[in-house]
This record gives structure tokens, sequence and C-alpha cells, in this order.
């Protein structure tokens, strides 16, 4: 008994139609959680990323060295990218026109796309948990639906309806469901966990450019103050 | 993978790859398939288990408890059968009284429709009489008249004659009146006489009847006398008989518990005996003694397995005969007694504890009846199965499938 109703061999002979859904909910599950490790991973260095940065932002240091402290062909992230596209826009429109208007127009445009591309960076996979999260029960649930409808056919079949000739059956297709919920549970958790992050550095990403906005938007009004006198 | 090759090395900089998660997740996985086909198969004899609905306890035939408890039941049922006994006694009093009754108001039913029946038949005697007189009566009178007419003829063709023999045929004539009165006198007498004789002959009837109904009234005293003599003799000798056994089983049983315990004893001595000389001794004796130690708590634990695994047996085949009853409510009990035969045949299966629903009860009985006879108890141990003889089954619907 142990041997025929053990998960495994349950597995192993349950229909095509079963296999194949059983097989779909193992690879949703795996990608699931490979999404789940590698955003946290992310979102734990870009949270890590983001503290040291302000530090140093707010370390007093000269803005100008700041931006040529990272090459600019060096790919970077978070608030530190979209300081570097604010302060590279800045400085682009600042010996191309004196109106502090289009340039703060255009400064806040840059930041605006840069902190666009962050947000896809944060968030990218996250709607495949989102997805896995909720197709994997009722993948499952088709799964035991078919694996069920079968074991009513093969009780046609049998001389004696006794509970031994459909038990196999309908164990073998609750596995079924009970992967799909599997692969369910974790990626709804993991969703909401991992998109509230995401979020929450969002919002500090938003800070920090409206910060910043602040301080060139000083800086310019000195500036024509001192070209006005 | 790709975006961690492009990026050059710096701080915090390098880009998250999907190696490291891609491993964590498959290594996830794998040891979660690993725990389900290590701690399933584990589980599961516990699951089955638990959905046992007939739980059998067994009765032991030893402990004290016990004995007291069936020396109880002994006194109830011979309590209860003497009632019994009684009841029935008085019954067949009161029938036998009943029966006397009604047999001496048929017979004096009988009586009167006897008597009936003779004034009848006297009636009618007389009537035969009055009319036998009524006829000779009768005959003498045409014979009379016979004799006139003859008389008169002869007086007419010899009338000289006549008269001279008239003297003679008066003489003749008051002869044969005298004659006739004579006859008629002795019809008379011979009827009474006969009347007398059948008045006589009734009377004695009845007075032999009425012996007759004594006699039997006495010889049927004296027979229910002698039978409830007998029954009382009866009754005494079973009790004694039952006492000489309650206390034979006693016995039986006190020096079977004072052998076991001597037993005990010895094979306690005996070990300790042996474990002294082992610790003495040099240490393959010791071995030896661990051996033997492991041996009889090998002996006592397959003993012990065969008599789970007889109980389990009985139970489930119990279980499978038993048909609950439609109405019955899962908070009911029913213990039943079983008394199994030598060879696992069923011998009594009776409700030492009710349900309280009568159904419930017959349906417990029917299942154990049903699942007898329980050929196993011969695969026990001689020891085991003199306590298999006689164990009690739990009946809960618990989780009804």
């Amino acid at each position: 008994m142990n041997d025929s109703m053990s998960i495994p061999h349950l597995i192993m002979s349950a229909s095509t139609v079963v296999q194949l859904v059983m097989l779909i909910l193992v690879i949703g599950s795996i990608l699931s959680w490979v999404v789940i490790f590698q955003r946290t991973f992310v979102m734990r260095r870009a949270r890590a990323a983001h503290q040291t940065f302000e530090e140093r932002f707010w370390s007093g240091v000269d803005l100008n060295e700041l931006y040529r402290e990272t090459p600019s062909e060096q790919e970077t992230q978070g608030a530190e990218h979209v300081f570097r596209a604010g302060f590279r826009e800045f400085n682009r429109l600042m010996a191309k026109t004196k109106s502090a208007d289009a340039i703060l127009d255009g400064v806040q445009r840059s930041m605006r796309v840069a902190w666009s591309r962050e947000e896809e960076r944060l968030t990218m996979h996250l709607v495949f948990l989102a997805t896995v999260a909720s197709a994997s029960p009722y993948i499952g649930l088709f799964g035991t639906v078919w694996g069920i409808m079968g074991s009513f056919q093969s009780l046609s079949m049998a001389q004696q309806a006794t509970l031994a000739t459909v038990a196999p059956w309908i164990a073998e297709a609750l596995i079924a469901t009970a992967m799909g919920l599997f692969a369910a549970i974790p990626a709804v958790i993991f969703y909401n966990r991992l998109s509230s992050e995401s979020d929450r550095l969002l919002g500090k990403y938003e800070d920090f450019a409206e910060e910043f906005h602040s301080i060139l938007h000083r800086n310019l009004q000195g500036r024509s103050e001192t070209g006005a006198a | 993978m790709a975006r961690r090759q492009r990026g050059p090395a710096r701080r915090n900089d390098k880009p998250v790859g999907y190696g490291v998660p891609a491993l964590l997740a498959i290594g996830l996985h794998v040891l979660v398939v690993i725990l389900s086909v290590i701690t399933l198969p584990q589980r599961q004899p516990v699951e089955s288990d638990s959905s046992s609905i007939v739980q059998a306890t067994l009765v032991s035939t030893e402990t004290t408890t016990d004995q007291a408890q069936r020396a109880e039941e002994a006194r109830a049922r011979a309590a209860a059968r003497q009632a019994e006994e009684e009841a029935r006694q008085e019954e067949e009093a009161r029938q036998a009284e009943e029966q006397a009754r009604a047999e001496a108001e048929r017979q004096a039913a009988e009586e009167q429709a006897r008597q009936a029946e003779q004034e009848q038949a006297a009636r009618e005697e007389e009537a035969h009489r009055r009319e036998a007189r009524e006829a000779a009566e009768a005959e003498a009178q045409r014979r009379a008249e016979e004799a006139d007419r003859l008389a008169r003829q002869r007086e007419e063709q010899e009338a000289e004659r006549q008269r001279q023999q008239e003297a003679a045929a008066e003489a003749e004539r008051q002869r044969q009146q005298e004659a006739q009165r004579r006859a008629e006198e002795e019809a008379r007498r011979q009827q009474e006489a006969e009347e007398q004789r059948q008045r006589e002959a009734e009377e004695q009837r009845r007075r032999e009847e009425e012996a007759q109904r004594q006699r039997e009234a006495e010889e049927q005293r004296r027979r229910e006398e002698e039978a409830q003599r007998q029954r009382e003799a009866e009754e005494q000798r079973r009790r004694e008989e039952e006492a000489q056994r309650q206390r034979e089983a006693e016995e039986q049983r006190r020096r079977e518990e004072e052998a076991q315990r001597q037993r005990e004893a010895e094979e306690q001595r005996r070990r300790e005996e042996e474990a002294r000389r082992a610790a003495e001794a040099a240490s393959q004796g010791l071995d030896r003694a661990i051996e033997g130690e492991s041996d009889a708590v090998a002996n006592a634990r397959q003993a012990q397995e065969a008599a789970n695994s007889f109980i389990n047996l009985v139970r489930r085949a119990v279980e499978q005969a038993w048909v609950i009853p439609p109405g019955a409510s899962s908070g009911l009990s029913a213990t039943v007694q079983v008394q199994l035969g030598p060879s696992g045949e069923l011998f009594g299966a009776t409700i030492s504890q009710s349900s309280g629903d009568n159904s419930f009860d017959r349906s417990a009985i029917q299942a154990v009846e049903a699942a007898a006879p329980f050929n196993e108890l011969r695969q026990l141990p001689p020891a085991a199965q003199r306590d298999f003889r006689q164990f009690n089954l739990r009946f809960t619907p618990g989780d009804v499938r």
C-alpha cells in the first residue's frame, strides 16, 4: 500500500494530461521561486545602494565631483541614476540657455525618464509572480478534474466499485491541486511583499528627485540674481 | 547571467544575475520533494489507524476487578433466575388452581346435564309405563269384552247350560279379573322395583364418581407437591453446584495466579541470579545473559504483536460486517461482550453496556455474529488463546464513512 500510494508512484502512474499539468506547475513554481530570490536580492541591494548614495550626497560633497566620480559609460542605479541624468541635462542646458525655467523643465523631464527606467527595473518580473499566483490554482484544479474524470471512466469499466479502485485515481488527481496551491501561495505572498518594497523604493527616488530639483532651482535662482546684479 | 558578465565588478553596482536564484529555487524544490517522500510513508499508517470505528478492548480474565465483576454478574444472574423460577412457580400454581376450578365447574355442569338427562329419562320411562298400563288396561277391557261377548254367545247358544254354568263363568270371570288385577299389580310392583333399582344405581354411580373425583384431586395435589418438592430440590442442587463451580473456578484462578506468581518469582530469581553470575563471570557470560534477556523480550513482544494483530483482525472483520442503523447518532456507544470457543467459533455475544438504542445494540450483535468465526484464534500462542476467549468490543459510530 505504501509503495503504490507514495507520491512519486502516483505521479508516475498519472495520465498524460495530468502529468503535463503537473509539469507546467512545477516549472511555474521553480520560475516563480527564481523570481522571488532574484527580486529579493535586487531589492536588498538597491536599498543598500540608495542608503550609501544618500549619505554621500548629503555629506556636502561638490556635485560636480560626485558626478565625475562615476564614468559616464558605467550604468548606475536608483537615486544615483536619477541624479546623473538630471545633472547631465543641467550641465548641457546651462551651456545653451540662460532661461532658468527651460533648464529646470529639461532637468525635470530627464529625471522623470530616469525614474521611470528605475521603476521598470525594480518591478521587472513581478507580473510573472502575479500570474503564477492567480493562475496556478486553476491549472491545478483542471488537472484534478481531468484526473477524476479518468477515475470515473475506469470505475465504469470495473466489475466491482470499491474505494480501493477509485482511491489512487483521486489521490493522484488531488496532487495536481496540491501542486497548484504549492506554487500559488509563495507567489502571492512574495508578490505582495516585493511590490510594496519596490513602491517604497520608488517613493524614495521620487523624494530624492524633488530635493535635487529644489537644489538646482536654488542654484539657478542665485545665479540669475547675481547675473542681474 | 548576461548582465552580470557585461558589467565590470565595482562596489554594489554589479547587477543581480539569475544563476544563484535559480540554484536556490531548484534546491528548495528538491528539498520539498525529499521531505514529502521521506515523511509521508511514515505518517500513513498512523492516518489509516485513526479511521477505525470500533475500539476493541481486551478484558483480561485474570484481573481481580474482573473477578469481582463476574461474581457480581453470576450473583445477579442467579437472583434473576431465582426470581424467574418463583414467578414461574406462582404462575403454575395459579394455572393449576384455575384448571381445578374449571374442572370442577365443568364437572358440575356435566352433573347437572346428567341429572337433567336422568330426569328426562325418568319422565320418559314414566310415560312409557303409563302407556303400557293404559295398553294393558285396554287389552284387559277388550279381553273382558271379548269374554263378555263369548259369554253372551255362549249364553245365547246354550242358554240353559250357560245359566247352569253361569256361576262357573262368573267365577271364571272373577278369576280372570283377579288374575288380571294380579298381573297389573305384579307389573306395577316390578316397575317400582325397577325404579328403585335405577335410583339406587344412580346414587351408587354418583357416589363412585364423587370418590373418583376426590381421588383424582388428591392425586393431582400430591403430584403437584411432588413436582414442587422436586423443583425446589433441583433449584437447591443447581445453586449448590453453581456455588461449587464458582468456588472451584475461584480456586483454580487462585492456583493459577499463585503458579504464575511463583513462576514469575522463579523467573525473576533466575534472571537475577543469571545477571549476578554474568556480572561475576567474564564478559561472554554477560553477553549470553543479555542475549537471553533480549530473547525473552523478543518473545514477549512477539506474543504481544500476535495478540494485537488478532484484536486488529477481529476489529476489522467486525467493522466490515457492521451495518450502522441509519438513524444512529454519532454519540452512541455500545459494548458487546464476545465469548469464543477454542477454535474461534462464537459462543455468545451479549450487550454488556447498552447504548440505549435497541436497533443500534442489535446491529452491533449482528455485526459480531456476521464476522464470526474468528479462526485466527488458533494461530495465537496457547497462553494468549485463553486470554482472548472473552473480550469486549466497543461500538461507536465515530467517523462513519
